[in-house]
């Protein structure tokens, strides 16, 4: 990361003090995260004013002055589109932040006044850094990769080709089974077999809702579209041959160009973006859209459960130090949102609680291991809907008041969240079907509705503002 | 010697021996009661999941306390009652005869022993009814306690919990820390937190009040045991400075304390009293016994005194935290540590004043 010697030594003196933060909002594609993003932004400016943080102490307090967008210190990064987001969600009709398609930082100082008892050394006010960065979703799914190597990973992506999932890969199957390994490569091929498989990977991801899509930069290439390190492509047969045989083909074969090529990525396109932005967390969130899987069916709600568990492997966790804060940050404190609560009734949202620790349940293990305090919440980083009672029939019942994606206004109840995973039967009797709404009307300047935005806060970042 | 020697070597029979032994115990142990293994029995099988042992329900210290005396003082308060209806009958009852036959004396005679029992009547009942509020409390409290764990308890009945608590509390509707409560608590809240929020906006005003109390009568007891010279008088005042700081607290939280709280509270009151005696006649003792100078017999005085302050002070908190609606949270609750330090301070300054104007 460029940097001037002088900003560096600032940087690691916050760091010594303890005073800069850097948190990873980590979720798969629409999984909320510039939403929440923008809301924490919007929460604490507003934070004192007309902010509803009642659950952050420091806000309950009074002690927290606010908060100010900072000079980022990468300037080659574009900046986080907080403003154009939030333009969106005041605009008539109001409407969700628009898809992250790349990369973008945003620094925030938070202002606070200090309860501790050396207030009178360094003075009442204090401040505290905090890094976030917003990336695509897709493109997250990446970093589980770098532990494998070609064969290994065609070997994975061969597994997950099955059932449902396979009717949208049919196209680049029938193309892809009828590549001989041990051919010359012919370039033409190879860039129309990845356009292919480019394809289905769209048609998984965006019309059957399947989130653990590799590599992700099919889905977003951004510079680097057309680019040979983009045309590679797991064979579908990999199981039919040996490995020892594949490994001494000639490097002009197809396998060896298209091993290549995986290698390339990894390191060319993977490595720097897992080495700049996601080594030096200090705080993690990890935002999970459950609704939407339940939605998709059993084998969607699997493939988040898989891709989230492989994904909390490449992060570093582990108690934090002086010696740890300075060298080799770690994730020491973690929160696991269910999001998009507001769809729901609030009597569901304990049941989206469980559901979404039943989901987690195999990293909540190893984070357990690794002694690191976890929180699960329900999570609406903007808030679309209002909860209300209906009378039916002489009876109150929960219901939400907002307005669908289409812009109907409804009063409805969406349903029951299951508070563990449902088994095979349930699917086919039912299923789920949870309408997604569009935000709510906000007036210019207000701060944003959200549900535990604060509870959220406080617990990430609650301990640092004593 | 009995214990085998190292090294010491059993022959196979007695080893044997005593494996036979064995097999024969667990044959005679197992052949009648098991049913034979790899018994199956029909899905169709009327069958219970599994019962636990119910546990026995485990009162509190403070419902033992209230029930306790109930159960001893039955009859006691039946007899009272029988008395007194008894005698309030037989006083009418003179009363009329006196007014019918123009015995005046008789008549005013009968009128004061009317009054007498009324008076005694009013006082048994406000303490039963005290007592009976203060029950109420305690079980409200630990029904709070108890559903915390309890995931059927969302936000809007621990709301309704709240609200009876603060009707508990003596607050009004249109209390300015009830309605910050009210205006902070949002519907999707879930009942931790909304418990935090009650007990940030309603219960920290007076809990910050209850602990400037604690911190300002147990000084104000430090520096009174500290000038007093007389055994008498120490143990005097820390009876009167506790019992006095146990109804200020309560009236704090909106409570009345009745005989049987104010009895678990007295013990301790009395404990301090004790100590306040006893440290007067040791300190006396050893002054005497090293025929100190007046410095050394004044730091031992003030050393008297911190010493029931803090005890007045841990007194307070044990009230606090037993009369306090809501149980503290781990790390909120008052500590005395914090309160000796304020104490301290508190009698550096009479000292410093002291110096100042002399």
């Amino acid at each position: 990361m460029p940097l001037s010697l002088p900003g560096y030594a600032g940087d690691w003196l916050e760091r010594g003090l303890d005073r800069q933060l850097r948190l990873a909002v980590t979720g798969l594609s629409r999984a909320g995260k510039t939403a929440f993003l923008t809301s924490l932004v919007n929460q604490l400016r507003h934070a004192g004013l007309d902010a509803r943080l009642e659950l952050m102490g420091c806000v309950r307090e009074g002690r927290l002055l606010g908060a100010m967008r900072q000079s980022q210190p990468d300037l080659s990064v574009p900046r986080f589109p907080y403003d154009e987001a939030l333009a969106s969600l005041e605009g008539t009709p109001p409407g969700w932040p628009s898809p992250t398609r790349g990369i973008s930082e945003l620094r925030l100082s938070i202002r606070y006044k200090s309860r501790a008892g050396s207030r009178h050394l360094f003075g009442e006010q204090r401040s505290l850094t905090l890094d976030l960065i917003d990336y695509p979703g897709e493109w997250l799914l990446d970093l589980p990769m770098l532990q494998l190597d070609y064969w290994q990973w065609c070997e994975q992506m061969a597994g997950q080709l099955r059932g449902r999932r396979r009717s949208y890969a049919e196209d680049f199957l029938r193309h892809a089974e009828r590549l001989d390994p041990a051919a010359d490569a012919d370039e033409q091929q190879l860039a129309d077999i990845s356009a292919r498989y480019a394809d289905s990977l769209a048609s998984a991801r965006n019309e059957g809702g399947y989130t653990w899509v590799q590599p992700g930069r099919f889905l977003l290439p951004g510079e680097l579209d057309g680019a040979p390190v983009l045309q590679f492509f797991p064979l579908p047969a990999i199981a039919e041959h040996s490995r020892t045989a594949l490994d001494a083909l000639p490097a002009s074969s197809n396998y060896q160009t298209l091993a290549r090529r995986f290698e390339h990525y990894k390191r060319t396109v993977i490595t720097p973006f897992y080495r700049q932005y996601f080594r030096r967390f200090d705080r993690q969130i990890v935002l999970v859209d459950v609704l939407s899987a339940l939605n998709a069916g059993p084998d969607v709600f699997d493939d988040l459960r898989q891709a989230i568990a492989t994904l909390m492997q490449s992060f570093d966790y582990g108690n934090r130090s002086l010696l740890s804060r300075l060298f080799q940050p770690r994730i020491d404190r973690l929160a696991i949102a269910a999001t998009k609560a507001d769809h729901v009734t609030p009597e569901q949202h304990a049941n989206l609680l469980s559901l979404v620790e039943a989901l987690m349940a195999e990293p909540l293990r190893d984070l357990r291991y690794a002694n690191i305090p976890v929180r699960a919440l329900s999570l609406a980083a903007i808030r679309a809907t209002s909860a209300r009672q209906v009378e039916h029939h002489g009876e109150r019942h929960a219901a939400l008041k907002g307005t669908t994606l289409d812009g109907e206004e409804v009063l409805m109840f969406p349903g029951e969240v299951p508070s563990r995973l449902p088994d095979a039967d349930f699917w086919q009797r039912q299923g789920f079907d949870f309408t997604a709404f569009r935000p709510a009307p906000q007036a210019a300047g207000e701060a944003l509705p959200h549900i535990r935005m604060d509870s959220a806060l406080d617990w990430l970042l609650g301990d640092k503002l004593r | 010697m009995s214990d085998p020697r190292p090294g010491k070597r059993f022959t196979f029979e007695a080893g044997s021996a005593g494996d036979a032994h064995r097999r024969d115990d667990r044959e005679a142990l197992f052949t009648p009661a098991d049913p034979a293994p790899g018994e199956r029995y029909s899905l169709e099988a009327v069958h219970h999941p599994l019962e636990e042992p119910t546990e026995t329900p485990v009162d509190s210290a403070l419902d033992r306390a209230l029930a306790h005396p109930r159960k001893r003082h039955r009859g006691l308060l039946t007899v009272l009652l029988g008395t007194l209806i008894v005698g309030g009958v037989q006083a009418f009852e003179t009363l009329s005869n006196a007014w019918l036959g123009g015995d005046l004396l008789a008549g005013a005679w009968s009128v004061l022993g009317l009054g007498v029992i009324t008076l005694a009547a009013s006082a048994l009942g406000r303490e039963l009814l005290k007592l009976r509020r203060l029950r109420r409390h305690a079980r409200l409290r630990e029904r709070v306690e108890a559903r915390l764990d309890d995931d059927s308890l969302d936000g809007r009945k621990m709301h309704a919990l709240c609200d009876r608590l603060r009707q508990q509390m003596g607050l009004s509707d249109r209390d300015p820390h009830w309605q910050d409560f009210k205006k902070a608590h949002q519907q999707h809240h879930d009942a931790t937190e909304t418990r935090a929020l009650f007990a940030h906006y309603v219960l920290a005003p007076r809990d910050a009040r209850a602990r400037a109390l604690i911190t300002r009568m147990s000084g104000e007891t430090a520096m009174l045991v500290a000038i007093s010279p007389l055994t008498i008088t120490d143990m005097g005042l820390m009876a009167w400075r506790n019992l006095r700081m146990i109804d200020r607290l309560a009236d704090l939280y909106g409570l009345e304390l009745g005989y049987a709280s104010r009895l678990t509270l007295f013990r301790t009151v009395l404990a301090n009293m004790a100590f306040a005696g006893a440290s007067e006649i040791a300190t006396e003792a050893s002054m005497d016994l090293l025929s100190m100078n007046l410095a050394g017999k004044l730091s031992s005085r003030a050393g008297q005194g911190l010493a029931s302050g803090l005890l007045t002070a841990r007194l307070g908190i044990r009230a606090l935290k037993m009369l306090r609606p809501l149980p503290f949270e781990d790390e909120r609750a008052p500590k005395i540590s914090d309160l000796r330090r304020q104490l301290w301070q508190q009698m550096k300054r009479v000292d410093e004043g002291k110096r100042d104007t002399p």
